[in-house]
């Protein structure tokens, strides 16, 4: 098409209406000139106008030529098509429902599932020249060890001698206490080498970011903070530039803050970092950093430009092997270290692909069945409309205009479908972090775009297509003369399409089986684990996170020694105990289900250390009164006291299993072990296990130990971290300003946070479990809706098929029963081959459910049963409506047909 | 009127661009003016002409505008435009080489071949 064709084509769509007036007036002025002209050759007026009619011929189909003649005629069929198919479609609401109700569902999960697809897996990271941009690790692949921790010598190797970056940056994750702002608040927080910003290509919101001049030894003076944490804690004002604040009391100053869409290119926990600090990694009081003082997790580095991932790699495989050889001492050869690189991207996501690609796949498989469904529906009401269809084409229709009639009405109900499914992706897409695992990076940056979009508009148009090419070739296919004289039912489907609609109800039917059964085995695992016994009472326990500072600056440190840490607790829990409606208050280290604890070597008195027993065991730091909060049962001995305190002698409580494993025939009260090569503690008393670890791990053995004596004197480090724990009979909500003003009663500069009940964080602790049951869930409930359908539309069009047949049958004194029988049997068959099957993949293939499940048999006989069960009533509920509209025949019409 | 020869395929757009390149004219009178240069002896479906009116116009070789009749209605009237005479020019040139050769096809005796 040129321009001045387009352009007038244009003209016309866009002035519609005045193409039909103006072709009325100058047809009109043709006819009444003519006419004119003949009554003055002596005509009458009236055979004037019949002779001018049928001289110029049929009107409407020159109007149409001339339609056509400037490109607008199947512009107005398109209208007409629609709107004829919106008419159907009202006419039919129930099929329009399921069909748009189950293309929404297709259209939905795709969209969700694409949005995080793209989010994750296809856009780029949000940083200049994302490409160049690796992930350093190092490996010890001798020894089986990949990414070990590197030595200050390493980093400053790959900046200096390696030759293949621009750009090399060492990175540690911490958390920290924050103090100077509106308020203390616990706060993520990154070290990093001061090149970090440039490595990334970050600019400042507002005043400036760290660089390579600020380096320093230690700990760089300025920080940069997140737009976040800006307009949270310090009103978004820009005077928060050179503003001191303190990080565990350590005074450090305000440069930059960030733009709102800058994240730290690492793994996403539950908080982002807010706090960005410049480190050189090598501490004045270190002088002379070894290559052995491996204590640095994590490095990043931009590669050179027009340096690809290749010759980078295998520039630093010869510079490992160089550095080896240099330093054989450092570098045992039987480790065989060295240097591995991965792009950015892939280090973020790489673990997550699968996992996504498979969802994906899962869901591109959901609207394929969707669209299949709908086909069968579509055919069962097609050859209801045959006679319409001969009709059209008796009038002049071609089958080409015929099928394109039939593909618009298709694309209408799969494009409204489409609409609804992107409304509910968007409507869902706020309410998604809920339930999934935030494990998953980049999940913030999930949104429904324009790339989002068109796929789902992609996914639409490509199952309307699918669904509509069935009816479409069913309706050109028709026969005339037999289809206008007849309305014959008789059609050229043979046995070869039936065979295909009934193999996928078949598989309908198994892939709902399957899914139902691993939801319910999911179900089951995840009730049971709801009523596990956690080995204490968690109802009316309220819990609040608390940190001590731990300053660079000893000066700076108040709780220096164990006996002021001591004074500290014994205080906040005087102060904690006398909130009205509290009962009684008390610490711990790590709460059960929360927190991952450390692992120690146990050391047991009298047993020698070789015996080949795995002698490994958690400490948790407990305070006097805490078991007593928590209602944990004990079994001999006695609790901590107040006077288990520093300068008394070590004591440690034990549980049940750990004393039936080490002590079997022996009474463990009053033997002593010990942390690794801490000081030796006596067994005072035995409690019931609890679930430290979460309630579907059992876990190591686990030592108590009192939170007034547990330190290390060599090192004289005191832990920091602990958790408050209250029994109490009021609401969290109602206790969290009270916790928080009480702490800071006692010291203003903690901050107070994550405060949930003991059940909340029970639950939470089952987050990734309740995750999987639900999607299993959700899948299981999708798919046996598009089994149920499947179904229906089957039996439907066989019902349609053989009306002819039915309506025989009961002229020949077939009951109603008969007939209903007659459908309802061959649904139930189809269903009965396909839950059979479904049972036979769950059996065979239930044991690598095994890991999953927790507390029920991978062939747990009540699910086994229930579902098949459930399944059945189901199919048959299917199958009856479209026998029992068979039921209705009229035997008279049908024969009347024949 | 005498006998009339069926128009050929094809045939119905140049005789219209010729009719209006003589000057402006509706719809009717486009179909006036051709069976008067003919002599009465095209036969031509008179509501055929306006699918063809369109689709030149939609080409772009003739133009048109609302104007009055001779007897004061209101008409659409149909001028050729620029590319619509070189459209006619090369058209009547085509026809011509065409015309001539079939003619000398038809015209040739068994003793030339």
């Amino acid at each position: 098409m040129n321009l001045t064709r387009f352009r007038s084509w244009l003209k016309w769509i866009a002035k519609g209406q005045r193409l039909e007036s103006e072709m009325e007036t100058e047809v009109r002025f043709h006819l009444e000139s003519y006419a004119a002209d003949l009554v003055r050759q002596g005509l009458s007026q009236q055979e004037a106008m019949r002779r001018a009619r049928i001289e110029f011929g049929g009107i409407e189909s020159h109007k149409d030529a001339m339609r056509a003649s400037v490109g607008v005629r199947w512009w107005g069929e398109l209208g007409s098509d629609i709107r004829h198919g919106l008419r159907l479609l009202r006419k039919n609401p129930g099929f329009a429902a399921v069909a748009i109700l189950t293309l929404a569902l297709g259209v939905g999960a795709n969209t969700s599932i694409f949005s995080i697809v793209n989010a994750v897996l296809l856009r780029s990271l949000p940083f200049l020249e994302p490409d160049r941009l690796v992930k350093i690790f190092f490996n010890n692949p001798g020894t089986g060890l990949h990414r070990v921790l590197y030595s200050v010598p390493e980093l400053e190797d790959l900046r200096n001698r390696a030759g293949v970056f621009e750009y090399v940056t060492g990175t540690e994750r911490g958390s920290v206490n924050l103090t100077g702002g509106s308020r203390p608040e616990r706060l993520e927080m990154l070290v990093s080498s001061p090149n970090y910003f440039s490595m990334l290509g970050a600019t400042p919101q507002i005043g400036k970011l760290f660089g390579p001049p600020d380096f320093t030894p230690g700990f760089a003076p300025s920080v940069v903070i997140s737009d976040s944490l800006w307009r949270r804690n310090f009103a978004a004002h820009p005077n928060v530039l050179g503003h001191t604040i303190r990080l565990d009391n350590d005074p450090y100053t305000v440069v930059g803050v960030l733009p709102p869409d800058f994240r730290n290119p690492g793994p996403t926990h539950s908080h982002d970092i807010e706090i960005w600090l410049a480190s050189g990694f090598t501490a004045a009081s270190d002088p002379e950093p070894t290559r052995s003082a491996r204590a640095f997790p994590s490095a990043m580095g931009r590669l050179k430009p027009g340096m690809t991932l290749q010759q980078a790699q295998a520039r630093l495989t010869a510079m490992a092997v160089e550095i080896r050889h240099d330093f054989p001492t450092d570098y045992p050869p039987e480790n065989k270290w060295t240097i591995e690189i991965q792009p950015l991207q892939e280090a973020l996501v790489g673990s997550i692909r699968p996992m996504l690609l498979v969802l994906q796949a899962a869901v591109i498989l959901l609207v394929f069945i969707v669209s299949l469904n709908i086909a069968n529906l579509l055919l069962a009401r097609a050859s209801g409309r045959q006679q319409e269809m001969a009709v059209r084409s008796a009038m002049g229709a071609s089958r080409g205009r015929i099928a394109r009639q039939m593909l618009t009405e298709s694309l209408l109900l799969s494009l409204m479908g489409g609409a609804a499914g992107i409304a509910l992706a968007v409507a869902t897409l706020k309410f998604m972090p809920r339930f999934i695992p935030s494990s998953i990076p980049r999940l913030s940056e999930v949104s429904v775009d324009w790339p989002v979009l068109a796929f789902a508009l992609l996914i639409s148009l490509l199952t309307g297509l699918l669904f509509g090419l069935a009816p479409t070739m069913h309706s050109t296919r028709a026969d005339l003369s037999v289809a206008t004289r007849e309305g014959s039912r008789g059609s050229g489907y043979g046995v070869k399409t039936d065979r295909l609609r009934n193999s996928l109800v078949v598989a309908e039917m198994a892939i709902a089986v399957i899914l139902m059964i691993g939801a319910g085995l999911l179900l089951r695992t995840f009730r049971d684990l709801l009523k596990e016994n956690p080995g204490f009472n968690p109802t009316q326990v309220v819990t609040a996170k608390v940190n001590l500072p731990f300053p660079s600056n000893p000066s700076e440190d108040p709780y220096r020694t164990i006996v002021k840490q001591s004074a500290f607790y014994q205080e906040l829990g005087h102060r904690l105990c006398a909130i009205p409606g509290v009962e009684l208050a008390g610490f711990v280290s790590n709460l059960p289900a929360a927190d991952v604890g450390f692992t120690f070597a146990l050391g047991i008195e009298d047993r020698p250390s070789n015996s080949g027993d795995d002698l490994r065991a958690k400490d948790f730091l407990v305070s006097p009164d805490y078991f007593k909060v928590m209602q944990a049962p004990l079994v001999r001995g006695r609790f901590f006291t107040e006077a288990d305190e520093d300068g008394k002698p070590r004591v440690a409580i034990i549980d049940e299993s750990t004393a039936r494993r080490y002590w079997p025939d022996r009474d463990p009260l009053g033997r002593r072990l010990r942390m690794g090569t801490g000081a030796w503690m006596t067994i005072v008393g035995i409690v019931k296990d609890i679930k430290q670890d979460g309630l579907d791990v059992d876990g190591v053995p686990h030592i108590y130990v009192s939170i007034y004596q547990e330190f290390d004197p060599a090192e004289g480090y005191v832990f920091r971290d602990f958790s408050v724990a209250l029994r109490t009979s009021l609401a969290t909500s109602a206790l969290e300003p009270q916790i928080r003003h009480q702490v800071q009663s006692v010291d203003p500069t903690l901050p107070v946070y994550d405060v949930a009940s003991m059940n909340e964080l029970l639950d939470r602790s089952l987050a990734s479990r309740r995750f999987s049951a639900r999607l299993v869930g959700g899948f299981a409930g999708v798919a046996l809706l598009l089994a149920s359908i499947g179904i229906y539309g089957v039996l439907a069009y066989m019902v349609g098929q053989r009306s002819r047949e039915i309506g025989l049958r009961m002229a020949l004194g077939a009951q109603r029963i008969d007939i209903l029988k007659l459908i309802v049997t061959r649904g139930v068959v189809l269903s009965i081959i396909g839950i059979i099957a479904g049972v036979i993949v769950s059996v065979s293939t239930a044991s690598m459910m095994a890991s999953q499940l927790y507390g029920v048999r991978p062939h747990d006989p009540v699910v086994f049963l229930a579902v098949p069960l459930l399944l059945f009533v189901i199919a048959v509920l299917a199958s009856y409506i479209p026998a029992w509209r068979a039921t209705k025949v009229d035997p008279m019409l049908a024969l009347r047909e024949a | 009127m005498g006998k009339q020869i069926d128009l050929l395929q094809g045939t119905l757009d140049m005789l219209i661009l010729k009719a209006v390149s003589l000057g402006p004219l509706h719809g009717y009178g486009v179909l006036l003016r051709i069976q008067q240069i003919s002599g009465q002896q095209l036969e031509i479906q008179q509501g055929s002409l306006y699918p063809a009116l369109y689709r030149l116009e939609h080409q772009g070789w003739i133009a048109s505008e609302w104007g009055e009749s001779d007897n004061n209605r209101k008409a659409k009237f149909y001028s050729l435009t620029a590319t619509g005479r070189r459209q006619l020019h090369s058209e009547t040139e085509k026809w011509n080489r065409m015309a001539s050769l079939i003619a000398t096809i038809l015209r040739t005796t068994p003793e030339e071949i």
